[in-house]
């Protein structure tokens, strides 16, 4: 078996309890995680993300669709789903405040039926990585944000599952903490068969520990891809070129009409024209318009997009579907 | 062999939890040790006031046998969904339902890991109680634990009803409050008064340890019938209890309530 989860086309309605409105939080959503992956679960607040983590820990049911994780599908068998997932929710709710550090270790690794005895190395080993080792006889709601994080992520840790999620899991941290959370999931990814799922609103964090990515906005996937396919996706298409001279009305109005998202800063010696391409191609249009009045060209640019650039023009629906659909219409 | 392994952890891990919290609250495990204590206390001394010495007032020691049902049933069955509705405020009671041992079981571990520490916590204070007044009960231990236990089953079964209203009403505190007075109304009323509280749970196990306690009856003498009963009740409110809890723990899962917040 090659994929250890697989999402086929789930759906969640939640109806707000006093107002009975309906709010679609996921949108048949589908993919397949292999085993070792490291998936970036990437969208605005709001986009579904904790609804989709959810779905996948059996902690909500979908209103249709299929989750099987390895082949095991978790509604019909929950209980032997869960043998193979650990997970951290959002936020700090996911410890107890009036046990230590060690007792929650211990506890949560009591009720998954193993005991203090068996886990008492691996204990040691998680407060000495977590660098918890000082802390461990604290109560928890001692610590600090960021220690009850990484507490939290020790605990799905010594869960030992082959699959782990991470719902947001440097949220609300102080820039220094949230560095050593991603170097700890940085260190989790690299360890032989973990398969780690992480969603974030940061692209960084994701570009940062991922792999692949999938955006959802909205309930619905908009891409899944390996970060590298779609940097270059979008980086091959935007260009920048410095004219000599300006452009007239005419061949304005054209570039208009042809190209996407284009921005022309005229006020300035040197005009500038940035243009994004649906097909790398489509620059011999753009020359075709140049041509027309013999505007020359002092220089040609490939625009280097950021990750974050892209995730923006995704969420804003400029997404690889968009841009297929504009594809047709154009031929 | 694993199975009983993995469920043997389980009970453990609970039951440090709970011991842990009463060492942490210790002023609070005092208090209401002491309380309990002073109750007792009061209670004995009534019936130095009212019996003759040495013979005990039935009325009393019936008094005595409610209050520790109605404090253990109220410790178990309120307790459970006071315990719940913090879990769920809280957001780990989500983390009990990724737990491959399933919520259900890890709420009989507690209520196990509970009965065990409250009764055992009534016993040594009771005993504690005779010795300083210098009055006595009939304990017959061999008659009163089979009692004892089938009526904690049926406790628990109650707790787990609890437990799923919890789960999916968020303002139960208002109902927990007037529960207190439905329980009260199971461990104090007598069945030779209401007899239809045989089809509820704990009346029937009570009133059987108050013929063992007031009565001076023997395993024998309260007759196959009496403990068919018992045992029946037991069962019945056991399976009703644990498949409203699954119900509503499935109701919550689709609504998506198994956090408050
Ligand atoms: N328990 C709930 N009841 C009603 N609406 C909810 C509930 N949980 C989430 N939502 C709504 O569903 C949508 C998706 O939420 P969520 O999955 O939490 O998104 P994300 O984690 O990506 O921020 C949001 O509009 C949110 O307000
Ligand atoms: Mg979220």
């Amino acid at each position: 078996m090659d994929s250890i989860i697989e999402v086929s086309g789930i759906t969640k309605v939640y109806q707000k309890r006093k107002t009975k409105e309906k709010i679609q939080a996921v949108d048949n959503i589908s993919f397949q995680v292999k085993r070792g992956e490291i998936i970036g679960l990437l969208g605005p607040n709001g986009a579904g993300k904790t609804t989709t983590i959810k779905m996948i820990c059996g902690l909500l049911k979908p209103d249709s669709g299929q989750i099987l994780i390895n082949g095991v599908d978790n509604e019909k068998h929950r209980l032997r789903a869960l043998t193979h997932i650990s997970a951290v929710l959002e936020g700090s709710r996911n410890l107890y405040w009036r046990l230590t550090v060690r007792e929650n270790l211990e506890y949560f690794a009591g009720n998954r039926g193993v005991s203090r005895k068996n886990v008492a190395s691996r204990v040691e080993d998680l407060l000495q990585k977590f660098r918890l080792k000082d802390k461990e006889t604290e109560l928890v709601n001692r610590l600090s944000r960021g220690m009850q994080q990484k507490l939290a992520i020790a605990v799905a840790m010594l869960a030992d599952t082959e699959v782990i999620l991470l719902d947001e899991p440097t949220l609300g941290l102080d820039i220094e903490t949230g560095y050593e959370v991603r170097e700890i999931l940085k260190a989790i990814a690299k360890e032989e068969n973990r398969t780690v799922i992480i969603s974030s609103h940061d692209m960084d964090v994701i570009q940062d520990i991922c792999e692949r990515t999938i955006i959802i906005n909205q309930g619905k996937v908009v891409t899944d891809d390996r970060i590298e396919d779609l940097l270059k996706l979008f980086e091959v298409r935007s260009y920048t070129i410095t004219l000599g001279e300006h452009l007239n009305e005419k061949q304005e109005h054209l570039i208009k009409e042809r190209f996407l998202d284009y921005q022309y800063e005229s006020n300035r010696i040197q005009p500038k024209l940035s243009v994004e391409l649906l097909k790398t191609e489509d620059i011999y249009q753009l020359f075709d318009i140049l041509k027309l009045n013999e505007t020359p060209v002092e220089a040609i640019d490939r625009e280097i997009i950021q990750f974050e650039q892209v995730f923006m023009k995704i969420v804003k629906g400029e997404t690889t579907n968009g841009v297929d659909q504009v594809k047709s219409q154009s031929v | 062999m694993e199975w009983i392994k993995s469920n043997l952890n389980l009970f453990k891990a609970n039951f440090r939890k709970e011991t842990i919290e009463l060492r942490r609250y210790l002023p609070n495990t005092i208090a209401m040790l002491l309380t309990v204590y002073i109750i007792f206390m009061a209670m004995f001394a009534g019936i130095h006031s009212v019996g003759a010495p040495g013979t005990v007032d039935a009325t009393i020691q019936n008094t005595i046998v409610n209050y520790i049902f109605w404090y253990l049933t109220i410790t178990i069955v309120n307790g459970q969904g006071y315990e719940i509705l913090t879990e769920a405020t809280r957001g780990t009671f989500e983390q009990l339902g990724m737990s491959p041992s399933g919520i259900w079981r890890i709420l009989s571990a507690r209520l196990l890991a509970q009965g065990i520490l409250t009764a055992a916590m009534m016993i040594v204070l009771l005993y504690l109680s005779m010795l300083t007044t210098g009055q006595s009960l009939n304990v017959d231990f061999v008659t009163i634990i089979p009692i004892f236990l089938l009526t904690c089953i049926s406790m628990f079964g109650l707790s787990f009803i609890i437990a799923g209203l919890t789960v999916i009403v968020k303002q139960i505190q208002a109902f927990l409050q007037i529960f207190q007075f439905v329980l009260a109304a199971l461990t104090f009323v007598s069945l030779s008064r209401a007899p239809f509280l045989v089809f509820f749970p704990i009346t029937k196990g009570v009133d059987m340890i108050r013929a063992v306690m007031v009565e001076g009856l023997t395993l024998n003498e309260l007759g196959f019938s009496n403990f068919l009963v018992l045992t029946t009740n037991a069962l019945v409110y056991f399976i009703i209890g644990l498949a409203t809890y699954l119900y509503c723990e499935r109701y919550a899962m689709k609504k998506g309530l198994l956090a408050h917040y």
